[in-house]
């Protein structure tokens, strides 16, 4: 039976073929042994366990052995057996350092790079010279001298060290603290959610809803809904000057004031006139707080309200149409006792609507540093407040965040919109 | 926030450029106290010209407000000018402008404010 001829070609081919086949173990076990080496080389001087220690010290006694036995050749009159004795050490030296060289330069990933470096040359510079020269070159000796650079190569080397690992240390406890600090700060965040209402109660006549989305920093929005011994309902929208937890705490304190006043001062800007001097009489750190307060009257429709300083609220009428609610206001709350906020009276009729925000809303930016502004809030409240409030303040809120895209939001976003006259 | 201070004989200009917001509010602060309280060389007005100032945030309010009630307390007049129309607006729709004056121009601003104490 013939084989088949087999062309030169073919043969070459499977030659390649063979020689990896055997080279492939050896290759293997050649790069096994130089990866084993290289990690014996780093542990020893590049790592921090004890062999590595003991080496390190080695080498630097080494130098200040090599250094010292510089003055000790010089003495005059040296017995020939310790000359002797140094010229061995000096040997035993030379070698040690060389082994340590070559150990760095298998360790180095960068050969090039340690052979260029500020230790790489003042180690070379300890051992060339014993090489190129001898042990017996008149002037080695000064050459000699320049291993207290290499002395200074070890201990700079070791006060790195001992600085990096400090910042590491420091800075490890830093994240630790900046993120108790940041649970505590959710922890507070929750809580000052958590005495807003969170629902509006049903209610013949009237019917409310709104929304706050906090800014990524503590702020100090809040809103609140306060049914009055009189069957009539109060509603407010706030704001509290600057972020943080001073804000937080001074919202708390504002809502908590002016919901327990509300109860005793029927008339709004009677009661923002007596919030107001609660306020100052408790505000260490100068803050304010704007504030609309209004109260309606499910059985008429008549809403009373007065204004501390906060930006005017909007009507939609039954209609389609949107009105500012512009009458006079006072001061913020807080800044000064003895304040007067005059209360305005407006007759609602059924099917309107009363929309209450914080300057967060018009305030919001997008990415090119536009403002939202009260002319897009305006145009939404006209167009799509005819369904419920809920709907509405839904709609809102869209309409911001899909403004605002990626711009960081700097500012609480609140909103409350009231309606009268559902059935 | 950039702040150009022009002290014209006893009356001292302060032209905030920018906006006056959460983190530029500090400065501000800072700055107004020492020319309206503490020791020192005193004018015996300090007039805020609003021309380059493009937006007060509550926290910008809250600097005007300490730095009213510095002003009062060292006897030194203390007024805002030339604001732009929508800082103007927010100094009116908080109220501030009841508790500190609110000028058209420079002109008007040293006509009608009635030097210090100081």
């Amino acid at each position: 039976m013939d084989h088949p001829p087999v062309s030169p070609r073919a043969r070459a081919a499977r030659a390649s073929l063979t020689l990896p086949v055997v080279l492939t173990p050896v290759l293997r076990w050649v790069n096994t042994v130089r990866a084993k080496v290289r990690g014996v080389a780093q542990s020893l001087v590049e790592g921090r366990g004890p062999y590595a220690r003991a080496f390190e010290n080695l080498i630097v006694a080494l130098v200040i052995f090599s250094i010292a036995s510089i003055g000790v050749e010089s003495i005059p009159g040296l017995p020939e057996w310790a000359t002797r004795a140094l010229y061995v050490a000096e040997i035993v030296v030379v070698a040690i350092f060389t082994f340590e060289y070559l150990l760095r330069l298998v360790a180095a990933r960068n050969k090039f790079g340690f052979i260029f470096s500020y230790q790489g040359l003042v180690d070379l510079l300890a051992i060339a010279p014993f090489y190129v020269l001898g042990v017996d070159a008149r002037w080695l000796r000064a050459l000699r001298l320049l291993r207290v650079l290499k002395l200074q190569t070890h201990f700079l080397e070791t006060v790195v060290e001992e600085r990096t690992r400090e910042l590491a240390e420091k800075n490890a406890a830093l994240e630790k603290a900046q993120a108790q600090l940041k649970a505590e700060l959710e922890v507070a965040r929750a809580l000052q959610l958590a005495i807003l209402p969170a629902s509006f109660p049903a209610r013949s006549g009237c019917e409310a809803a709104a929304r706050m989305i906090p800014a990524t920093t503590m702020g100090g929005d809040f809103y609140d809904y306060i049914e009055l011994p009189d069957g009539q309902v109060g509603l407010v929208i706030a704001d509290v000057s600057g972020h943080g937890v001073p804000a937080a705490f001074f919202m708390a304190v504002a809502r908590t004031n002016l919901h327990e006043l509300a109860l005793h001062h029927i008339d709004p800007g009677e009661c923002l006139a007596q919030t107001n001097d609660a306020l100052c009489a408790q505000n260490p750190l100068d803050l304010f707080v704007t504030v609309f307060y209004c109260v309606l009257d499910p059985k008429s429709g008549v809403l009373r309200y007065a204004n501390g300083g906060h930006n005017p609220p909007y009507i939609r009428r039954a209609a389609g149409t949107v009105e500012t609610l512009r009458g006079a206001g006072g001061l913020v709350l807080g800044a000064m006792p003895s304040g007067r906020y005059p209360t305005h009276t407006v007759q609602l009729v059924r099917g309107d609507r009363l929309v209450l925000f914080t300057d967060g809303v018009t305030e919001a930016f997008n990415p090119a540093e536009e403002l939202y502004g009260a002319q897009r809030l305006a145009d939404e409240v006209h167009v799509h407040g005819g369904g419920t409030p809920a709907a509405l303040v839904e709609r809102i809120c869209q309409s911001v965040t899909n403004f605002a895209g990626t711009a960081p939001q700097s500012d609480d976003i609140t909103l409350t919109v009231l309606t009268w006259g559902a059935p | 926030m950039n702040l150009r201070i022009e002290a014209t004989g006893n009356v001292t200009y302060v032209a905030p450029v920018g906006r006056l917001d959460f983190d530029a509010a500090p400065g501000f602060q800072e700055a107004l106290e020492r020319l309206l309280g503490g020791a020192g060389e005193r004018s015996a007005a300090v007039i805020i010209d609003g021309t380059a100032l493009e937006y007060v945030s509550s926290a910008g309010l809250r600097a005007f407000l300490l730095a009213a009630r510095a002003a009062q307390r060292s006897g030194i007049a203390f007024a805002l000018c030339a604001l732009q129309p929508a800082v103007r607006e927010v100094f009116e729709l908080s109220g501030f402008s009841r508790i500190i004056p609110v000028h058209t121009d420079r002109a008007s601003a040293l006509a009608q404010t009635p030097p210090g104490r100081a």
